[in-house]
């Protein structure tokens, strides 16, 4: 019953260092964390479960971030969608917003920092839900 | 990613400032800037020096051209979050003042009175920095005005990397010098974002000692270029002696990015002992990337 009023949020990466360094840090927070390294497998869980916040790198093999939060925009579009990326690029940037991500994350960061924007992005998708 | 860019009013730090604009433009870092004035200015007042102040008028004109270049409607940079912020405009006395802050990414101008070297590095360590960018003398020295071992002492003693800015080239190749420090995961995604912004070929190379190379460092080198090369960077690998590597960044450095790890246990420090960052920062022809 807690943890329904908790948080849900995904990560996908496809490097393991990096969703190995942000879940116990989220969880800690008091997220709910599930994390991927291939895009189909965070796809098909999608099609499972509602998640709160998705955290998702950009270039990845098969299907890219860029497809990935295109479908779950699609599909929910209440997620608040964080992109952390390893290749920034003006073109990347624009696109992600056009796109309707919260923010977007150039690598590397600080657990701070993530955990800022998390914070702010859930204050706002409760901020639109009320 | 934060950026700190830490300037004086000299050439050398508006130089700095582009490549910071650069790196803004691609990553959407939240980005300070930072000026610090001599300790004797005093601490008590508003600000502590005139208006019309070099450093001042430099830490203007900053603000001007990163929002000329990055400040405009639509730009997560643009002034469009408006709030009331209680701010201290006279020891004892605080106003509230209307404040516009990026739309989504922050530019932060800022003032720390005392050491300069040591105020960067404090500002660095509070702000949680990923990298810190400031410009230094070109030529054989790389210095600041004054103090003029400012970028020196950041580079000894940052905890995170630091991009020295010696002129405003063109970074068409990394070279980027592998030894027997960490890697970091920062380390190497900074490398990942300097390729991707400035589209250069990335250049590894490996030391040796008397000919050969130890069995964990080429292992590192093999390693490391085939992380780059999964991500689909131009990678080259290449092995050279120790000794001569200070001639070798002397002669081939021009429009180039030389990246150092430096860890606590770095093999260059071993062998040019003390003075080894110094010899390199002042070697390279080019901006120096101090990786951590």
């Amino acid at each position: 019953m807690e943890m329904d009023n908790k948080t849900q949020i995904l990560i996908l990466d496809d490097e393991p260092i990096v969703c190995k360094r942000l879940k116990p840090a989220l969880e800690k927070a008091g997220y709910v964390v599930e994390t991927f390294t291939r895009s189909m497998e965070a796809m098909h869980r999608l099609t499972e479960k509602t998640f709160d916040l998705v955290i998702t790198d950009l270039k990845m093999e098969g299907l890219d971030g860029m497809a990935f939060l295109t479908e779950v925009k699609k599909r929910t579009p209440g997620t608040e969608v964080i992109v952390i990326t390893g290749f920034a690029t003006m073109e990347t940037a624009r696109e992600s917003y056009q796109k309707g991500v919260f923010d977007f994350i150039a690598k590397p960061f600080k657990l701070g920092e993530i955990l800022d924007v998390v914070r702010k992005a859930e204050a706002n998708r409760r901020q639109s839900q009320s | 990613m934060k950026i700190l860019f830490a300037g004086d009013d000299r050439p050398y730090s508006a130089y700095a400032l582009k490549k910071v604009i650069d790196l803004a433009r691609n990553t959407w870092a939240d980005v300070t800037i930072l000026g610090v004035a001599p300790t004797s200015a005093s601490k008590d007042v508003d600000i502590p020096l005139p208006s019309n102040h070099a450093l001042i008028q430099a830490l203007h004109r900053y603000r001007r051209e990163f929002n000329d270049e990055l400040g405009q409607a639509g730009s997560p940079y643009a002034p469009e979050r408006f709030s009331y912020e209680w701010k201290m405009v006279k020891f004892g006395l605080w106003e509230e003042m209307k404040v516009s802050r990026g739309a989504r990414k922050d530019l932060k101008i800022r003032l720390r009175a005392g050491h300069p070297a040591n105020e960067i590095l404090n500002e660095a360590k509070k702000e949680g920095s990923d990298l810190i960018v400031l410009g230094c003398s070109k030529g054989s020295q790389c210095l600041w005005q004054d103090p003029a071992d400012v970028p020196q002492t950041v580079v000894g003693n940052a905890d995170c990397s630091v991009l020295l800015v010696k002129e405003d080239k063109p970074i068409k190749r990394i070279m980027a010098c592998i030894e027997d420090s960490t890697v970091s995961q920062e380390s190497l995604e900074m490398i990942n974002q300097m390729a991707t912004i400035h589209q250069a070929r990335l250049e590894l190379v490996g030391l040796t000692k008397d000919g050969a190379a130890k069995q964990v460092e080429y292992t590192k080198l093999i390693e490391v270029g085939d992380y780059f090369s999964d991500r689909g960077i131009s990678v080259k690998n290449r092995l050279a002696e120790m000794k001569e590597f200070e001639a070798v960044i002397a002669k081939e450095t021009d429009e180039d990015l030389l990246a150092l790890w430096m860890g606590k246990k770095s093999l260059l420090s071993v062998l040019f002992p003390k003075d080894w960052m110094d010899r390199f920062l002042s070697t390279c022809q080019s901006s120096v990337l101090v990786l951590r």
